[in-house]
C-alpha cells in the first residue's frame, strides 16, 4: 500500500468572528452569574453509622482558619440556626446525627469560613438525606478456616432512628473474589441490626486466595463506596487469623519482656547498683541435698551447762583465828606459802540445781580487787576425798582448811573482771581448756560437776597424794568425766592463751600432774 | 414471501408493543425505577443551591398525611402517583428559560415524567376495564367511607397550585426554579414509599 499523505488545510476563521464569539461567551457568563456559590464542596456521608457533613474549599490558598455551621429546613421559611457543636471549629466536618433527624426533610446547611474576625467565604447546598448521603463501608474482619471463611461485620449495638431509616431497604453486600470470579452476597437491612454479625463463606477451593470486600448498596444503587479488599489463603490445618495473630503477639510480648528484664539487670549490675554473687550461698548449696534433707545427727554427748561462780578472796594473813564475819566481809584470797592467791569459783550445775551442792571450784585468778562472793570455809570434819578441788596444790604441805591463794592466770583474770556482776553469783564463760576442775568420784559416771550447797563450803587444798577426787578434764569439745586416778592431772589445751608465757614466774609443778601457773 | 415478511413484522411489532406496554403487575418495580431516575435527574440539574436564594424560600406544605393517616389500597396509590406525575410534568413544561439548568437535563426529566404519566394511565384503564364491578363496590366504599383518594388528590392539587403560584409570583426567576426543584425532589422521594406499599400488596 502506498503512503497516503493527507494535507490538512485549515481555513482560519475571520478574526472579527472570533472576537464576536469570545465576546458572546463572556457576555453569557456575565449574564448568568455563577449560582453555584461553590467556593467549597459539601458532602454528606454515613460514617461509622453517623451522619457526617464535610466540606472542602476549592481555593486552598484562601483556606479559613475556623468554620461555623448554620442550617435551615427547606420546607419552611425559617431563619438560619447555628449548630452549637460546630461553632468556630478548625476541623472541616460536623456530626449532624442528632441535629438532622427528619428522614424526608430537605436540609440547607451554610458553612462560613473565618480567619480571625474576618469572614472569608461561605458556601451552601441542600441535602435530602436518603438521596444525597453516601454510605461508607462498615468495618469488618475475616477469619479463615480450612473449609470456610467467617466475615465479621461490625455493627454498633444501637444507633439513632434516622440512621435506621437511612439503612432501611439498603443492602449489605459481601463481595467475594477468587481467581477472577466475583460473587456478591446481598443481605437486605431490615430493622435495627444490633451488634456484630457473621457471614460464612463456605464451599471454598483449597489453596485458593480469597478476597473479601463489604459495602452498603443504597436504594438508589448509586454512591456505592466499596471497602478495600481483605484477602486470605485458607489451607488445611490453618488456625483462625485471630488466634494465630494472638499467639504471635503473645510470643513477641514475652520476648520483649524478657529482653527488658535482662537488660535492666545488666545495666544495674554495670552501674553497681546491685551486686550479683558468683557463688550461691552455702544455704542454697543443693549439691549435698541429701545431707541437707537428712542432716547427720550429732552423736549424743554429755553436755551440761555449768554456772561458774567466781569467788575472790582477799589475801589474808594466816592467822589461827577464824572469824567468819571477817570472811564474810573480806574476801581475801587465800595465800599459800608459794605466794599465790587462789580465787574460789563456785560452780553450780544448772541442770541439777535443786539437788546439787555447790562445788567450789578454784581457779587461778589474780584479782585482789574483785569482789567475789565468799567461798564457804570447808568443814574440817568432812572427808577430804569427795571434795572437788579446783587445784591440787601440790606444792603445799599438808592438808589445810583454808582457801588456797589464787594463782595467777591472766586469762581467768580477764574473765573474772569481765564478769563482775551484781549479786553473789557471777555467770561467765570459762574456757575449760584453761581451767582445771574436779568432779567427785561418786559422781564420776555423770559428766557433770556435783555441786555442793553453798559457796561457804571450804575448799580444801589437799595433798596431791591424798587426793582421790577425779578431775574434770576439759577438752576442746566435750567435758568428759574423768576417770579417777591417783595422780591428778590438769590437762591444758594447747590453744589456751597465756599472757604469762614469758612471765618471770615459772610454772610450778605441784606434783601429781598439777601444774600451776 | 410477502406473507412471511408481514408475519415477521407483525411479530416484531407485537413483541415491541408487549415490551413497551409493561406489565401493570410490575407497577411497583417500574415506578420505583422511573422515580429514582427522575430524582437523579433533578439532582444533576444543578451543582449546589445558591446562597442568595435562601431568603426567597417558602413553605409549600406537602400533604404528608396522605401516607400517614390511612393504609391506601393499591388503586389509591396509583391515583396518587398519577396526580403527582401529571402535576410535575405540567410544571416542568412551563417557561424554564431563566433557569440555569442544562436543556438536556430538562428534556430528560420531561420525558421521564411523561412516561410515568402514560404508564399509570394505562394501568388505571386496564384495571377499570377488567374490574368494573369491583370498582363499583370500591366506589361505594369510597363514598360511604373516608373518601381518602379524593381528599388526597385534592390536597395534592392544592399543593401543586401553591408551587405554580410561587413560580408566577417570582416571575419564574432562577431562585424560584431552584426552590421548586428542591421541593419537587422532596415530594418525589416522599411518595417513593408508595412503591414499597405496592410491592407488599
Amino acid at each position: 500500500m502506498g503512503q497516503d499523505s493527507t494535507v490538512l488545510i485549515m481555513n482560519p476563521l475571520p478574526s472579527s468572528a472570533t472576537l464576536v464569539l469570545i465576546g458572546l461567551m463572556f457576555g453569557i457568563l456575565h449574564a448568568f452569574p455563577d449560582f453555584s456559590g461553590a467556593s467549597c464542596t459539601l458532602k454528606m456521608t454515613l460514617r461509622n453509622f453517623r451522619s457526617i457533613l464535610s466540606w472542602e474549599y476549592k481555593n486552598h490558598s484562601i483556606e479559613p482558619a475556623h468554620y461555623t455551621l448554620w442550617y435551615t429546613i427547606g420546607s419552611r421559611y425559617e431563619e438560619m440556626k447555628i449548630v452549637e457543636n460546630c461553632t468556630n471549629i478548625t476541623r472541616s466536618f460536623c456530626d449532624l446525627t442528632d441535629v438532622w433527624e427528619v428522614f424526608h426533610e430537605t436540609y440547607i446547611p451554610k458553612v462560613v469560613g473565618f480567619r480571625g474576625n474576618t469572614t472569608l467565604t461561605s458556601c451552601t447546598d441542600y441535602f435530602l438525606l436518603p438521596m444525597d448521603m453516601s454510605f461508607e463501608p462498615p468495618e469488618f474482619g475475616i477469619v479463615g478456616f480450612t473449609d470456610h471463611i467467617n466475615v465479621l461485620v461490625k455493627f454498633p449495638p444501637a444507633y439513632p432512628n434516622i440512621i435506621d431509616q437511612l439503612l432501611y431497604g439498603s443492602s449489605l453486600v459481601i463481595e467475594e473474589q477468587s481467581e477472577g470470579i466475583i460473587k456478591k452476597h446481598k443481605s437486605k437491612v431490615h430493622g435495627n441490626v444490633n451488634g456484630n454479625f457473621t457471614y460464612v463463606i463456605d464451599n471454598l477451593i483449597p489453596y485458593t486466595n480469597y478476597c473479601v470486600s463489604v459495602y452498603f448498596e443504597p436504594n438508589s444503587q448509586e454512591r456505592v463506596r466499596k471497602s478495600p479488599f481483605k484477602c486470605i489463603l485458607p489451607y488445611p490445618g490453618q488456625e483462625s487469623e485471630s488466634s494465630e495473630s494472638a499467639k504471635i503477639g503473645g510470643i513477641i510480648t514475652v520476648f520483649l519482656i524478657a529482653v527488658v528484664f535482662i537488660s535492666t539487670i545488666i545495666i544495674l549490675k554495670w552501674i553497681g547498683y546491685i551486686c550479683l554473687r558468683k557463688r550461691f550461698p552455702k544455704v542454697l548449696n543443693f549439691y549435698k541435698f541429701q545431707a541437707w534433707i537428712f542432716p547427720k545427727l550429732p552423736q549424743p554427748e554429755a553436755v551440761d551447762m555449768v554456772e561458774v561462780i567466781c569467788v575472790t578472796r582477799k589475801k589474808k594473813v594466816w592467822g589461827y583465828d577464824y572469824d567468819e564475819s571477817d570472811s564474810d566481809d573480806e574476801t581475801v584470797p587465800r595465800a599459800i606459802p608459794s605466794g599465790y592467791t587462789t580465787h574460789g569459783l563456785t560452780v553450780r550445775l544448772l541442770s541439777q540445781a535443786s539437788a546439787a551442792s555447790v562445788t567450789t571450784v578454784e581457779s587461778q585468778f589474780l584479782d585482789p580487787d574483785a569482789e567475789e562472793p565468799d567461798l564457804p570455809e570447808a568443814d574440817p570434819s568432812r572427808p577430804a576425798t569427795p571434795e572437788p578441788g579446783p587445784w591440787q596444790s601440790e606444792g603445799t604441805s599438808g592438808p589445810y582448811q583454808r582457801r588456797e591463794s589464787p594463782l595467777q592466770d591472766p586469762t581467768s583474770e580477764e574473765e573474772s573482771k569481765s564478769t563482775e556482776g551484781s549479786g553473789d553469783r557471777i555467770i561467765f564463760n570459762v574456757d575449760l581448756n584453761s581451767v582445771c576442775m574436779r568432779v567427785p568420784d561418786d559422781d564420776s559416771e555423770e559428766a557433770s560437776l556435783k555441786l555442793s550447797s553453798l559457796p561457804e563450803d571450804i575448799v580444801h587444798l589437799e595433798e596431791p597424794d591424798e587426793t582421790e577426787s577425779s578431775l574434770l578434764v576439759a577438752s576442746g569439745e566435750a567435758v568428759q568425766p574423768p576417770d579417777s586416778f591417783s595422780s591428778s592431772e590438769c590437762l591444758w589445751s594447747e590453744d589456751a592463751p597465756s599472757d604469762k608465757s614469758d612471765s618471770s614466774e615459772s610454772d610450778v609443778d605441784l606434783g601429781d600432774g598439777y601444774v600451776m601457773r | 414471501m410477502i406473507q412471511k415478511c408481514v408475519c415477521l413484522v407483525f411479530l416484531v411489532v407485537l413483541f415491541i408493543t408487549t415490551i413497551l406496554s409493561l406489565d401493570c403487575n410490575l407497577l411497583n418495580v417500574h415506578l420505583r425505577r422511573v422515580t429514582w431516575q427522575n430524582l437523579r435527574l433533578l439532582s444533576s440539574m444543578s451543582n449546589s443551591f445558591p446562597v442568595e436564594c435562601l431568603r426567597e424560600n417558602k413553605a409549600f406544605e406537602l400533604p404528608q398525611e396522605i401516607l400517614s393517616s390511612t393504609q391506601p389500597v393499591k388503586r389509591d396509590i396509583k391515583e396518587v402517583f398519577y396526580e403527582i406525575s401529571m402535576q410535575a410534568f405540567n410544571i416542568f413544561s412551563q417557561d424554564t428559560f431563566k433557569s440555569t439548568w442544562e436543556q438536556k437535563h430538562l428534556k430528560q426529566i420531561q420525558m421521564g415524567l411523561h412516561q410515568q404519566v402514560e404508564y399509570l394511565e394505562q394501568c388505571l384503564e386496564e384495571e377499570e376495564n377488567e374490574n368494573d364491578w369491583e370498582k363499583m363496590e370500591e366506589d361505594e366504599m369510597e363514598h360511604s367511607g373516608a373518601a381518602v383518594p379524593q381528599l388526597g388528590n385534592l390536597e395534592l392539587k392544592r399543593y401543586f397550585n401553591r408551587i405554580k403560584n410561587f413560580l408566577k409570583d417570582k416571575k419564574y426567576s432562577r431562585c424560584a426554579w431552584e426552590i421548586i426543584r428542591m421541593e419537587i425532589r422532596r415530594c418525589f422521594h416522599y411518595f417513593q414509599k408508595f412503591t414499597e406499599l405496592l410491592g407488599k400488596k
